[in-house]
């Protein structure tokens, strides 16, 4: 394993819990604090984002001092394809129906890897959604369109 | 006699017709999704929890339980058959376990995995019974004050007993109590953090955080590493292990589930501490420690009894006391609160059927284990041949409509796209997940119980050490992070979570 001179994942999370713990500060600026006596609506919020703050100052301070693991390379290729299927699932679920938007899922799901062979997946996604439908629509009655409305 | 009473209520909830089928159902269905490869039971759980909703909270919890353990169980096969561990608790199983597979001996080593877990099972469910009432007692003495004290208890132990980096975890925790403050205050009626979803005035659902999280984040990163599976192919033969085999195991078993049960109960330790604690053990106490790595029986009949016993007394501060020792039970504490449950210390007493019902189900559920799944064994292995590139597609599907169904909201299958690029995040920046679903789940109750006590004592903080019982649990979390700060104590739990090869 290859080292850097920099934690990067110390550095990386320190920086995501104190991009958080900022969010957090302005999103509720409005509320409330009060006292320990009678606490406000702010006063939680308030008290575990600056907690959270001072973690990402003490993850970031460590992640420059040290030397850490570097961070495997990123892929795009599932990263983009797994999100991206749950992403047009959320998409077009109530417009399409569950039948047409299984298939779609499943293909979309399989481009996340190289081994997937295209014919193999439209196949499976076909008997997927299937099934799908049959246990959610009809067996547990679940809401959702079979077909486009 | 109290236990034999609670037992025999347990015992007659857990043989009603429809709770029984639930528990078969539940068993069969974690098997079948723990055997496969790359699926625990953290997201085995979550991705069925939907399935629940429906029925009554016994039932309910009865079949959670069954997925629970069975997946834990099927776990256990894959590791042994293929070498895969499916999550922390059976890597200790591949490495004596798969080594006897390729000896031709995995019947065997399937037998006595199988045999050990229903011992440990056992033992277990008596243990819980024996334990449950004296803390049920406790229990009751409990006001808002001790609540909060007990709460950080299972929060801290839950962060200082799992594995990896302390500091992170800790942070995972507050970021996880963030996320649970989402939502409508209930005393002022102010929104918080909503901005303006309406979707989000009811707090976030855990579901859609669990299965992002633990699920599809785990897919993804399992998707950049190119993963070799073989499985042991040749047929099965013997499933009935020779007397020499038994007779090696069994003590093995005995330790297994006596450390398991202890081990158990500590927060945070339902999963990984107990097989790993358990296989040094047994490396310790043979005669001829070599053989371990190369097919020792001790080694698999060993840590499994510890894998089961400690994942069943996990469930003891969840059915006594309301909290849960790590994220699987937070899970479970999420399943009542979706029936209308407020867990809490005065669960056992409101809720005897629901919580001696579950008791009693897992010993059912573990004979039930024992019966069907050495017959099924070939069912079992055929299913270990789907490939990884048709079964993550059908997992990122069923999470889609599952979460879909909680609600039937679209929103919820936004929130779990944007956990799974979180989770993936984690991965990458190596913290585990885990306690932020346990802050998640805790922090509304912390908070409400924190609000009451502060109101109650008018905002003097003090008043936490003047009780006696929160002054104790608070003791023991300050014990135990002033240990976490202690050098040597560090470089022990290291060893003790570290792989033994």
């Amino acid at each position: 394993m290859t080292r850097s001179t920099i934690d990067w994942q110390d550095l990386l999370f320190g920086l995501f819990l104190m991009a958080v713990a900022a969010g957090t500060l302005v999103a509720t600026r409005n509320l409330t604090v009060g006292n320990a006596a009678d606490m406000g609506a702010g006063y939680m919020p308030r008290v575990v984002s600056l907690a959270l703050l001072a973690f990402g100052l003490f993850f970031c301070g460590r992640g420059l001092r040290r030397a850490g693991p570097a961070i495997e390379a990123v892929q795009m290729r599932p990263l983009l394809a797994v999100l991206g299927a749950v992403g047009v699932f959320a998409l077009t679920a109530e417009r399409l129906g569950l039948a047409i938007t299984s298939v779609v899922t499943v293909i979309l799901a399989g481009f996340a890897t190289r081994e997937g062979r295209l014919r193999e997946t439209v196949r499976f996604a076909l008997l997927l959604s299937g099934a799908a439908v049959v246990l959610f629509i009809k067996v547990l009655a679940l809401p959702v369109p079979l077909w486009p409305r | 006699m109290e236990l034999f009473d609670n037992l025999l209520l347990g015992l007659s909830t857990a043989l009603e017709l429809n709770n029984l089928g639930l528990c078969l159902l539940g068993v069969v269905i974690g098997t079948a999704i723990g055997v496969l490869p790359g699926i625990g039971p953290i997201p085995t759980v979550a991705l069925l929890l939907p399935f629940t909703f429906g029925l009554s909270p016994p039932g309910a919890m009865i079949m959670l339980a069954g997925i629970f353990y069975g997946a834990q169980y099927g776990g256990s096969t894959t590791a042994i058959l293929v070498n895969v561990p499916g999550e922390t608790s059976s890597v200790v199983t591949c490495i004596d376990g798969h080594e006897m597979a390729k000896q031709g001996k995995a019947g065997t080593a399937l037998a006595i995995a199988a045999l050990a877990s229903f011992f440990a099972g056992t033992v277990a469910t008596v243990v819980i019974a024996v334990m449950s009432v004296p803390l049920s007692v406790l229990a009751l003495k409990f006001t808002a004050v001790e609540y909060f004290s007990l709460l950080v208890l299972g929060l801290i132990a839950a962060v200082v007993l799992a594995h990896g980096s302390v500091a992170k975890s800790l942070a995972m925790v507050l970021l996880g109590l963030l996320l649970g403050l989402i939502g409508i205050d209930v005393s002022s009626g102010a929104a918080r953090m909503t901005f303006g979803v309406a979707e989000l005035s009811d707090g976030l659902d855990f579901v859609p955080v669990a299965m992002g999280l633990f699920g599809l984040g785990e897919i993804i990163a399992n998707l950049e590493r190119p993963a070799e599976r073989r499985v042991v192919s040749q047929s099965i033969r013997s499933l009935i292990p020779s007397r020499a085999d038994l007779r090696a195991a069994f003590p093995a078993m005995v330790r297994g589930t006596a450390l398991g049960s202890v081990l158990g109960v500590l927060p945070g330790g339902g999963a990984a501490l107990p097989p790993f604690s358990s296989y040094a053990l047994e490396k310790k106490l043979a005669r001829d420690p070599s053989r371990f790595g190369k097919g020792a029986i001790e080694g698999v009949a060993g840590p499994e009894a510890a894998n089961n016993a400690g994942a069943q007394t996990s469930f003891i501060p969840l059915l006594t006391l309301g909290i849960p020792a790590n994220a699987l039970m937070a899970l479970m504490i999420g399943a009542l609160m979706m029936q209308g449950i407020q867990p809490g210390p005065q669960i056992m007493t409101e809720q005897p059927k629901l919580v001696w019902g579950v008791i009693a189900s897992m010993w059912v559920g573990n004979l039930m284990l024992l019966v069907i799944n050495l017959p099924l064994i070939g069912l079992w292995v055929s299913m270990l041949k789907i490939p990884y590139r048709l079964l993550f597609p059908a997992i990122v599907l069923f999470c889609c409509i599952g979460t879909y169904g909680i609600a039937n909201s679209l929103f919820n299958v936004w929130l779990m796209l944007g956990c799974a690029a979180i989770g993936y995040f984690f991965i990458k920046v190596g913290v585990e997940p885990a306690p932020l679903l346990l802050g998640l789940v805790l922090g509304p109750q912390l908070e409400e119980n924190f609000r009451r006590a502060m109101l109650l004592s008018e905002g003097d903080f003090s008043v936490f050490l003047q009780r006696p019982i929160s002054a104790v649990l608070l003791g023991i979390v300050a014990v135990m992070l002033l240990a976490m700060l202690s050098p040597t104590i560090m470089r022990n739990r290291k060893a003790a979570l570290i792989e033994e090869t």
